[in-house]
């Protein structure tokens, strides 16, 4: 019972932090329509700003880094967070100027693989192939048992889980989630009706990216450890499969979608029987993800919950305090 | 009174001078029809005006502002708005929603603004709601109100565009083949339509195939051919007009 309660206070872990990526990228993609394939990128910086910031300065000898420093847990969330809005802002500066979005996408994909080489090869950076490890957990001076602090880490993230999922439910309903929705669907005509839609992609993609950061902090401080195997480009296409199996542009669906696909799929294999070599099971993993998503995009590209249609309401002449 | 100043214009894509050298002047409440063949450059004028191609060469002056340089959102924000050849209905937002998108204008739907006055936001959102269903009532679309863009016909999204573009409340607007798509029997209300907007003093440029839908519409007309205005004046003077006839015949 206690592997049990451990292994599913994991997921939850797990889980809010997918849920927080997916809140991003839909924030991106399902509403303002923009194509983020090196959306991994944004995670992982967070989660190397929120490593070695806690761990200290650099040794040189067991593991390298820049920027090492003994800052509190929080505020090396804070600084994830910030990381993730930088450097989004700083790729979003050239790859989503007024290009296509199929090329933004695919400028976005290049920056993914050239930041996973850049990574592993300039080892002074974010200690190549090796990544940083030992990165202290936090609340660790609570008396707590081993269970009771999976449990309230879990609990840690999914406040932040909530949070995030108020603030881009309130944005995308707002005037300026509308504007994301016009620049979306039509965005020449968006232009020309006065919004300027290279602000709202810049703006929505370096919020994506805080979020992003963000999610990539609370999970580092919770496995204590990062390396490029964590971030392959690939990561970004499991979180966008269950954007689309879960409902684009509704963020119901897509904590449904990830509940799904990250969760419940990708931890299935763990149930059965192995077959065939080690490590086949992970291959085919990926493959039916990609197969996954293909269905979707087939047989229901809204998703299971689909885009919620707003309801306009007449609101009477006393409503609106004018005379009857 | 002259509101719309444009003089020399020049459009080219890559060596081919898609517009040459065109000048034309609009006054408030005026209507002004483009025609000409295939490839005349008409669209390439009206995107020059709108923003949507850079300009080679050439001035625009809207009021007394060159805008020439100037992004599409500043000169929408200007006062100049447009249709386009292929309907541009935001087509996962209901009409309602295409049109208060439209209404909130330069800074109604900025980031800054919903986060840091909420209240005012509130407000301009209940007047622009308002005026959303005041417009739909004018051209009897309230019963689509909650209809997505693209569940419309071809007559109701060219509508819905024009909506749009009266939420920007425009001092010009821009119409590229307004009726391409537009059911035969809808296409004297959608003329009527454009009339009471023009007559409330918007500019209106206007391409259109349908000679007809210009003549009813249109005071004055600029025929164009491979890129250069040919003959200009009234519907009835420019096609009586010997240049007009032999470049659309050949």
């Amino acid at each position: 019972m206690t592997a049990w309660s451990y292994y599913i206070a994991t997921l939850t872990v797990y889980f809010g932090v997918d849920v927080l990526a997916a809140l991003a990228l839909n924030l991106q993609f399902g509403f303002a329509g923009v194509v983020n394939f090196g959306f991994i990128v944004f995670q992982s910086i967070g989660a190397y700003i929120a490593a070695v910031v806690v761990l200290g300065p650099s040794s040189g000898t067991f593991q390298q880094y820049v920027f090492g420093a003994r800052l509190p847990f929080g505020v090396a969330l804070l600084l994830a967070t910030v990381a993730g809005a930088v450097l989004s802002l700083a790729v979003g500066l050239f790859s989503l100027r007024n290009i296509r979005r199929d090329y933004q996408a695919a400028i976005l994909l290049i920056i993914s693989l050239i930041a996973t080489q850049v990574v592993q090869g300039y080892v002074p950076l974010f200690n190549g192939s090796n990544g940083v490890t030992g990165v202290p957990r936090p609340f660790s001076s609570l008396p707590l048992s081993l269970q009771g602090y999976q449990w309230a880490y879990a609990g840690w993230v999914l406040v932040f889980c909530v949070v995030a999922y108020a603030v881009v439910t309130w944005l995308s309903r707002s005037p300026w989630g509308r504007a994301l929705r016009a620049m979306r669907d039509q965005e020449d005509a968006a232009a020309s009706l006065g919004l300027n839609v290279a602000a709202l992609r810049l703006q929505v993609f370096v919020i994506g990216g805080a979020l992003a950061g963000l999610s990539g902090g609370l999970l580092v401080e919770y496995i204590g450890a990062w390396s490029p195997d964590a971030w392959g480009y690939a990561e970004t296409f499991v979180i966008f499969t269950a954007m689309f199996v879960g409902g684009v542009g509704n963020y119901r669906g897509v904590v449904l979608g990830v509940l799904l696909v990250p969760i419940l799929f990708l931890e299935l294999p763990r149930f059965l029987p192995q077959v065939g070599y080690p490590g086949l099971m992970d291959s085919v993993e990926w493959i039916a993800i990609g197969a996954i998503w293909m269905l979707c995009l087939y047989l229901r590209p809204q998703g299971i919950v689909p885009e919620r249609r707003s309801l306009a309401r007449r609101r009477s002449a006393a409503e609106q305090g004018e005379p009857a | 009174m002259t509101l719309l100043v444009a003089r020399d214009l020049v459009v080219t894509y890559g060596g081919v001078r898609a517009v040459n050298g065109v000048s034309l002047d609009l006054a408030p409440g005026e209507s002004l029809g483009l025609i000409g063949p295939n490839g005349a450059g008409k669209s390439s004028l009206l995107a020059a005006l709108g923003g949507q191609t850079r300009l080679a060469g050439g001035s625009i002056v809207l009021d007394g502002h060159e805008i020439g340089r100037l992004p599409v959102y500043r000169r929408a924000r200007m006062g100049i708005t447009r249709t386009f050849q292929m309907t541009s209905e935001f087509a996962r937002m209901t009409v309602f929603e295409n049109l208060v998108t439209a209404g909130h204008g330069a800074h109604g739907a900025s980031l800054g603004r919903v986060v840091l006055r909420r209240h005012e936001t509130r407000q301009s959102e209940r007047e622009v709601a308002s005026r959303a269903w005041s417009v739909l009532d004018r051209f009897e679309m309230a019963h689509a109100a909650d209809l997505y863009g693209s569940e419309l016909s071809g007559g109701q999204r060219r509508l819905v565009e024009i909506m749009r573009c009266l939420m920007r409340e425009p001092r010009v607007l821009l119409l590229d083949e307004p009726m391409v798509g537009v059911a035969p029997h809808l296409v004297e209300k959608l003329l009527a339509d454009l009339r009471s907007i023009r007559d409330d003093g918007i500019a209106l440029v206007v391409v259109e195939h349908a000679l007809e839908v210009v003549q009813e519409l249109c005071e004055r007309v600029v025929v164009m051919a491979l890129g250069r205005p040919i003959s200009s004046g009234t519907f009835d003077a420019v096609v009586a007009d010997p240049d007009v006839q032999a470049a659309y015949v050949g």
